[in-house]
């Protein structure tokens, strides 16, 4: 099986068979799967909301959901059967990101676009005081998940 | 039974129910008007954008191919050597630009990670000045280099969007700079960071203005009728790839006396993959 690294403010979706590691603290990640076509799509976004300035990039949750959706349906997948994981949101001290209640107001964003797009929500491990390590399995949907001691400030 | 005081203050309390209501509905409007505003605000700066876009594409490349089309019956080989240059100069722009624009839809599509590699600084900086000699060479600009780093220092990066943050920085100096100007670069690295400062001695920016620069579609000045974005898509690519590399990127400026950008990048001196160590022995599936 392949393996990709997610980075922050990126993501993925492949209708091939992949393994696809992201390391989380106050970001969250977003998990589609459409379990007729087996392809699976990630996001790992940092902020709630795009504000209309820089680029719109997939650092923001909002754009990120919309994009990954979008991808998944470029790949043939019918939006009628994905569901949706989510994972991240922790409460970490991270020196890259001084706004309050982050990981909190990413995960209020994750299930507010996932409620405006109607997709389920299947499965979920966010908030809480650690970070996280995931591994998603981008053709059976599985999601490995492992909380960890953050020790770097980049997610 | 009803007394007529009950049912006064009941009438009361559903009339201040519905101002209630009212006040709030009121606000709602007034949010949603200035999200509309905000909206069409950026509907007119996208076509702005499109616009400047094509300005930016279809003047160098009319450029070129009048160039290249006068040089075929060109019979002085002097006055084709300046015509080669001018298409050079052209092409060079026209290259930087499509750059920009395709790091900003990999950007914006989520495509684009870092690469890391070891990356020399010092060889890195000079070959990027050496790539723009013509045109500093054509406004007379004295680059002044100050290095705190040795000529072979490397540190951990990804090569390519750092040299492209530096492009846009020495486009922007050399662009807002004076004929005759000076721009001062200097290099160090500090707490595990590599730190670029580029300064210009140009038409400088308006505080005010200072923290927009980064934003996608704004141009500070709309009047400024070159064939170069300026603080434009470039800034906002410059701004996208910094904080992808876990940096930052901060300007000084004061109108009339230009502008200092100052670019730190930290060293990439971990495996990114190990950021963190597992605290419980199995993991969970979901």
């Amino acid at each position: 099986m392949d393996k990709y690294y997610l980075y922050p403010a990126t993501l993925f979706a492949s209708d091939v068979s992949y393994e696809v590691t992201t390391v989380l603290g106050s970001c969250v990640a977003v998990c589609l799967w459409d379990n007729v076509k087996q392809i699976g799509g990630i996001n790992h976004y940092m902020l709630p909301l795009w504000n209309g300035q820089g680029l719109a990039t997939p650092k923001y949750g909002n754009i990120a959901t919309e994009k990954l959706l979008q991808r998944m349906l470029e790949l043939g997948c019918s939006k009628s059967n994905i569901t949706a994981k989510i994972f991240g949101g922790g409460e970490i001290i991270d020196t890259q990101i001084s706004s309050f209640n982050i990981g909190e107001r990413n995960i209020q964003m994750a299930k507010e676009t996932l409620a405006e797009l109607n997709i389920p929500i299947v499965g979920l491990s966010v908030g809480g005081k650690l970070g996280r390590k995931i591994i998603y399995f981008t053709e059976s949907g599985k999601v490995l998940h492992k909380f960890i001691e953050k020790t770097l400030g980049n997610s | 039974m009803i007394n007529d005081s009950t049912l006064i203050s009941e009438l009361e309390r559903r009339f201040n129910d519905n101002k209630k209501v009212i006040a709030e509905l009121e606000e709602l409007t007034e949010q949603l008007k200035a999200v509309n505003k905000k909206l069409e605000e950026s509907e007119s700066l996208k076509s702005y954008f499109i616009s400047n876009i094509r300005n930016e594409i279809i003047n160098p490349f009319t450029s070129i191919l009048n160039l290249s089309k006068q040089i075929s019956s060109m019979s002085d080989i002097e006055k084709a050597k300046k015509s080669a240059d001018l298409i050079y100069g052209e092409a060079f722009f026209l290259d930087f630009q499509l750059k920009n624009i395709f790091a900003a839809a990999e950007l914006e599509a989520g495509e684009t990670y870092p690469q890391i590699y070891s990356v020399n600084v010092v060889s890195t900086v000079q070959n990027l000045l050496d790539s723009y000699q013509s045109s500093i060479a054509s406004k007379k600009l004295d680059i002044v280099i100050s290095s705190s780093v040795a000529n072979d220092f490397t540190f951990k990066s990804d090569p390519g969007k750092l040299t492209l943050i530096y492009s846009n920085l020495l486009n922007n100096a050399i662009l807002f700079s004076k004929e005759g100007g000076k721009i001062e670069i200097t290099l160090s690295f500090e707490y595990e960071s590599m730190v670029f400062t580029i300064k210009d001695f140009g038409i400088g920016i308006e505080q005010d203005k200072v923290k927009l620069i980064f934003d996608r579609f704004k141009r500070l000045d709309n009047t400024i009728n070159t064939l170069s974005s300026g603080y434009g898509l470039g800034l906002s690519v410059t701004k996208a790839i910094t904080d992808m590399l876990n940096g930052t990127i901060s300007v000084e400026s004061e109108v009339g006396n230009g502008a200092t950008f100052t670019v730190m990048i930290p060293d990439v001196h971990m495996d990114i993959e190990a950021t963190g160590t597992a605290i419980d022995e199995n993991g969970m599936l979901f």
